[in-house]
């Protein structure tokens, strides 16, 4: 398929903006920063200003972008997956596992650096629940595969909500920002930067795969795709994906549902070009969210979540509803 | 030489008998009707054929090579088909999806050529599709949608072509130009093709041979000369025929429905 000129320009234009969006990012802040000040303080690290910049700022904003492109890929996978345009991320449960652990961590009162384990343990539990619930004898049911999660996720909610009633007072507002999704405390580290990385290129060697998939079992079966590998593959890179993105950030809303939709009407339904731009402009979109949420009332930072759905809800209604005219 | 072939085949559905020890072979240049009545098993047929589905018993050949053998995409080298139902969800161009045809001819990292390309527009203009290359296919018709799944398949251009109801939701213009398209490629380039129908005078007009299936896993198949005749249809569709001689060979007129439907109509409201 030949990518169209719109679709050709948009991938580079997207790296452009990611870099953008990070030194936007790095130059506003509760700290006032002039533009000489902020140039400064990028060419020295070790400043007062270069600590803000560099140890602050920047790696809060990389964490923000790779959550944003986990989230987004992670978003056209299970939209594939499930074959339905509702699908999310957080659709079969990998995230209420992983929030329900967390909680528990907070109520419990585990120390701080021990949470994005309970986290990372909550995420694969779930993963590993709903797979082995849902793979059952038979070949591969999409809507087995959607109940087991759904219920799943069902589940974990109402876990989550007897934890935020019997937990401490003082705990809740920290269970409600992680609840949201916030980047206050994120750290980027190197293995959800590794896990974003090696699921990217796998899922652009495997994107002609998702083209076909996406016109359903059968069709792909017909066209030479061993459907039942494929699938659960795609099951399992999504929700790594997803677990990655809740272990750095909890669960941020609102990214993985519309990202790939925005990114479907701007570049249409191919694969090796949805992939990248959909990744891309995940990151841009969540590096953007989050330097609103720690701006717009600063010093009072807001969960990154909140933005994402401010700014996501009229973003995407709108261009939904030019999308409607213009058909 | 057999193009596709099956060998003492059971098939079966929830418990219902669809063929029992059928043996088929189509050659290629055979252009080959499957009739039957509603719900007698004519996709199931056409699924196990196409090794989606199992069969309970016997063994299915694509040429020389045992289906049960073959990867996936071995058999989608070698075996298309066009399904009852055509539903897209995600909003493609017509000719992505038309492109979609090569995909198990193409290596894991390869792109479409422009080759490919011309011959995905080439294939979309022969059914009359041209003009819809750009045009997002989840606004296409029913027929449309349909005529674009045709497409698809000629872009794949398997030897073993299964025809799943291929005129269903067509006009008279489309259904002809289909089932032309179908006779040409089975006489022009050897293909093999198996289409279900349920217009009988296409399947007369159209087809070398019919496979007709009566339900209860009773069936016949061979030469349409042979195969098509009063009797015959008679009792494969529970409906008197009556069959009018023209120049083309015979056609079939359904007369009246002797099933319960006169029961039906005649009751007491």
């Amino acid at each position: 398929m030949m990518p169209s000129a719109r679709s050709r320009l948009l991938v580079p234009g997207l790296l452009i903006l990611s870099f953008l969006s990070l030194l936007l990012s790095s130059a506003v802040g509760s700290v006032a920063m002039g533009f000489t000040d902020w140039i400064a303080a990028l060419q020295q690290p070790d400043s007062a200003l270069g600590e803000v910049v560099w140890r602050l700022r920047l790696p809060r904003a990389w964490a923000a972008w790779m959550v944003g492109g986990l989230l987004a890929l992670s978003g056209c996978l299970m939209q594939v997956l499930l074959r339905n345009p509702l699908a999310d991320p957080y659709i079969l449960g990998v995230s209420g596992g992983a929030a329900f652990m967390t909680l528990l961590g907070m109520t419990v009162g585990v120390a701080a650096a021990l949470l994005p384990v309970m986290t990372l343990a909550g995420a694969l539990f779930s993963i590993i629940l709903v797979f082995s619930l849902a793979r059952g004898e038979g070949p591969w049911s999409g809507t087995r595969l959607l109940l087991t999660g759904v219920v799943t996720a069902s589940g974990w909610a109402a876990l989550i909500s007897l934890i935020l009633a019997i937990g401490p007072d003082n705990s809740l507002r920290g269970m409600l920002f992680w609840l949201l999704g916030d980047l206050s405390h994120a750290q980027p580290g190197i293995a959800p930067a590794a896990v974003l990385a090696a699921v990217f290129v796998l899922v652009t060697v495997l994107a002609r795969s998702l083209n076909v998939l996406a016109m359903g079992e059968t069709t792909a079966r017909l066209l030479g795709e061993e459907t039942d590998r494929l699938l659960w593959l795609v099951y399992l890179l999504a929700s790594l994906l997803t677990a990655a993105a809740v272990f750095i950030a909890g669960s941020v809303g609102f990214v993985g549902l519309i990202v790939p939709h925005l990114s479907r009407m701007l570049v249409g339904s191919d694969h090796r070009v949805l992939v990248p731009a959909a990744t891309l402009f995940g990151g841009c979109f969540l590096v953007i969210s989050d330097t609103l949420a720690r701006t717009l009332l600063a010093p009072r930072q807001l969960p990154v979540g909140v933005v994402t759905a401010v700014l996501g809800v009229p973003l995407f209604l709108l261009l939904l509803n030019r999308a409607r005219l213009k058909s | 030489m057999t193009a596709l072939s099956c060998q003492a085949l059971d098939v079966s559905i929830a418990g219902i008998r669809v063929a029992n020890a059928l043996d088929l072979e189509l050659a290629p240049g055979e252009l080959w009707g499957l009739l039957g009545p509603n719900g007698v098993g004519k996709t199931t047929l056409l699924k196990c054929l196409a090794g989606l589905t199992p069969a309970d018993r016997g063994a299915i050949r694509i040429g020389e090579n045992p289906l049960a053998g073959m990867t996936r995409r071995e058999v989608a080298q070698r075996l298309g088909m066009l399904q009852q139902h055509t539903v897209y969800l995600f909003d493609s161009s017509a000719l992505q999806i038309a492109l979609t045809g090569r995909h198990p001819h193409l290596k894991r990292w390869d792109r479409e050529s422009a080759d490919d390309v011309r011959y995905a527009e080439s294939a979309l203009q022969a059914v009359d599709l041209d003009g819809f290359a750009e045009r997002g296919v989840t606004s296409l018709s029913g027929g449309e949608a349909r005529r674009l799944a045709f497409a698809a398949l000629l872009v794949q251009d398997p030897q073993v072509l299964l025809l799943d109801e291929p005129t269903n939701h067509l006009d008279l213009r489309h259904q002809l130009q289909i089932m032309e398209i179908a006779s040409a490629l089975v006489a022009d380039a050897r293909r093999t093709a198996l289409a279900a129908l349920h217009d009988v005078n296409l399947a007369a007009r159209f087809c070398s041979h019919v496979l007709m299936l009566f339900g209860d896993g009773a069936w016949q198949a061979g030469p349409c000369a042979e195969m098509l005749g009063r009797d015959a249809l008679e009792r494969l569709y529970g409906c008197r025929v009556e069959v009018v001689e023209t120049a083309a060979g015979p056609r079939f007129h359904p007369v009246s429905a002797e099933r319960p439907s006169a029961a039906w109509l005649s009751r007491k409201p």
